[in-house]
């Protein structure tokens, strides 16, 4: 009996209960975005954000633990998909970076052939010198291209050195860093000229300048391009590093740091002759009629 | 004077039974908003497959097999109301399936005599994903989004899973909350 009624009141309090959310789902589709209900909802989450906040600040690392176990496969295989796009980006990045270096090495090569008025054959760098007392560099033009022994060699940063060997395919030039290499400089400052020697992985010595001669470190100095020499005028060779004082001497010695990256060198032109540059196009007719023979190398290959 | 004495003896024992219901109503109260903050922030990180686990649900199955239909239909119906209001979905859907759930559940123990570890795993799977059916139902025949009928399925089945694992871990808490919180009887000799 006492059951019966415990059941009794027990459905009753369900039917009840559905009644009202019954109720409920009809006020609040009845009433939208504006009834009644909606705004309690709206005070309900008022009240409740705070006391959310204050629970996720604390859980957060918890859940995310969690998470991070749960998705452990998907983390893997995601990890996994990551370090792929990335050794493949990595790739992209070193080809761009090769290129952008192949682009500048290709301008400079182009603006120093028109800035010096050089005819040549172009070539890249193909093998260096295994030996550790020989300072050269093998190139992929050779005899069949025109390239002859004693030709200069430059890249678009500077010169480079000159031929040494020639192949029908193949050359080796030999650098300005070499021991052997000798090439007549000129310090653009004070005009002063000397003698560049290479000194292996130390930086080119300027012998036989004159005691008196004013060198400023940082200096520019380029080929002098003396007649019957191998090397046009005018080629940068290298920056004063240090200038060691002739105290006693008859010539000072000048150190030069070559402007050449040689560890770097990927195109180089082979010098097979000048041309004469056009003098720069002036703005006004005076500036014009000014001689332009301060910029012209001379012409003196060869 | 004997009659005086027993009626003060009833009235002692009627306060403390209404302080002892007080204090039960304050206490599931606590534990549904404790579910509901719980829910709405570490298990709403705990995604996969595109559902994660209902702790309400959970308490009010495990209520109502532990309590029986009434206390289980009024959890669900509190938890439910609770969690239409507090996280913004179409208010009385969540009320009305969890009452039914926990009557349900609450009626079911009694027919069940399975002396199982197990039983309330299943229970509370089970339970769940039936739950979970019949809101997606009601929600598809009021015309709010479900997303089809193979989500509806899916995510009823996968929620009820992963409240099934949950499952020994939160019904030990529950039955010693349920415990602490039930009226004392004391029986003197």
């Amino acid at each position: 009996m006492a059951l019966s009624r415990r059941a009794r009141s027990t459905r009753l309090l369900v039917i009840t209960l559905v009644f009202v959310s019954l109720l409920t789902i009809t006020i609040d589709y009845r009433e939208g975005q504006s009834g009644p209900l909606e705004l309690a909802g709206k005070g309900a989450l008022t009240v409740v954000g705070p006391m959310q906040q204050a629970v996720a600040r604390v859980a957060h690392p918890i859940g995310a633990f969690f998470s991070g176990i749960v998705h452990i496969a998907s983390l893997q295989s995601e990890n996994r998909r990551l370090q792929d796009e990335v050794r493949k980006l990595r790739t992209e990045n070193t080809q761009a970076i090769g290129a952008v270096v192949e682009n500048d090495q290709l301008r400079g090569l182009l603006q120093i052939k028109a800035r010096l008025g050089l005819k040549g054959v172009a070539a890249s760098v193909i093998g260096q010198s295994p030996s550790n007392f020989e300072w050269s560099v093998i190139i992929d033009a050779g005899s069949s291209e025109g390239v002859k022994a004693d030709e200069a060699v430059v890249s678009g940063d500077g010169l480079v050195g000159h031929v040494t060997e020639v192949t029908p395919r193949w050359s080796k030039v030999t650098l300005i860093l070499d021991p052997t290499s000798a090439v007549a400089g000129r310090l653009v400052d004070s005009g002063d000229t000397g003698l560049v020697v290479g000194n292996g992985n130390h930086d080119m010595s300027m012998q036989m300048v004159a005691p008196s001669a004013k060198v400023n470190p940082g200096e520019a100095v380029v080929t002098a391009g003396f007649k019957g020499g191998l090397y046009p005028a005018g080629i940068i060779l290298g920056l004063v590093s240090h200038v060691a004082p002739a105290e006693g001497s008859l010539s000072k010695v000048v150190s030069i740091a070559p402007v050449v990256d040689f560890s770097s060198l990927q195109f180089v032109l082979v010098v097979t002759g000048t041309r004469p540059v056009p003098p720069p196009p002036s703005p006004s007719p005076s500036a014009s009629a000014s001689p332009s023979a301060a910029t012209s190398p001379g012409g003196s290959g060869g | 004077m004997a009659r005086a004495q027993s009626k003060g003896s009833l009235g002692t024992k009627e306060r403390s039974l209404d302080s002892a219901g007080v204090r039960r109503v304050v206490v599931w109260v606590a534990v549904l908003l404790t579910c509901l903050l719980l829910q709405s922030t570490v298990f709403a990180q705990i995604q996969l497959g595109g559902a994660k686990p209902d702790l309400v649900y959970m308490v009010t199955i495990i209520l109502a097999y532990l309590e029986g239909p009434s206390s289980g239909a009024l959890a669900g119906f509190a938890g439910g109301m609770a969690e239409d209001f507090l996280l913004n979905q179409p208010k009385g859907i969540t009320a009305l399936t969890l009452t039914l759930v926990g009557y349900g559940v609450g009626l079911l123990r009694a027919y069940i005599v399975s002396p199982s570890p197990l039983l309330p795993v299943f229970l509370v799977g089970g339970a769940t994903t039936v739950g979970y059916l019949f809101f997606g139902l009601v929600r598809f025949l009021l015309g709010e989004p479900v997303g089809g009928p193979g989500y509806v399925v899916r995510v009823a089945l996968l929620t009820g899973l992963y409240n099934a694992i949950l499952t020994p871990l939160i019904f030990p808490i529950i039955r010693r909350v349920a415990e602490s919180s039930r009226t004392r009887k004391v029986f003197r000799w």
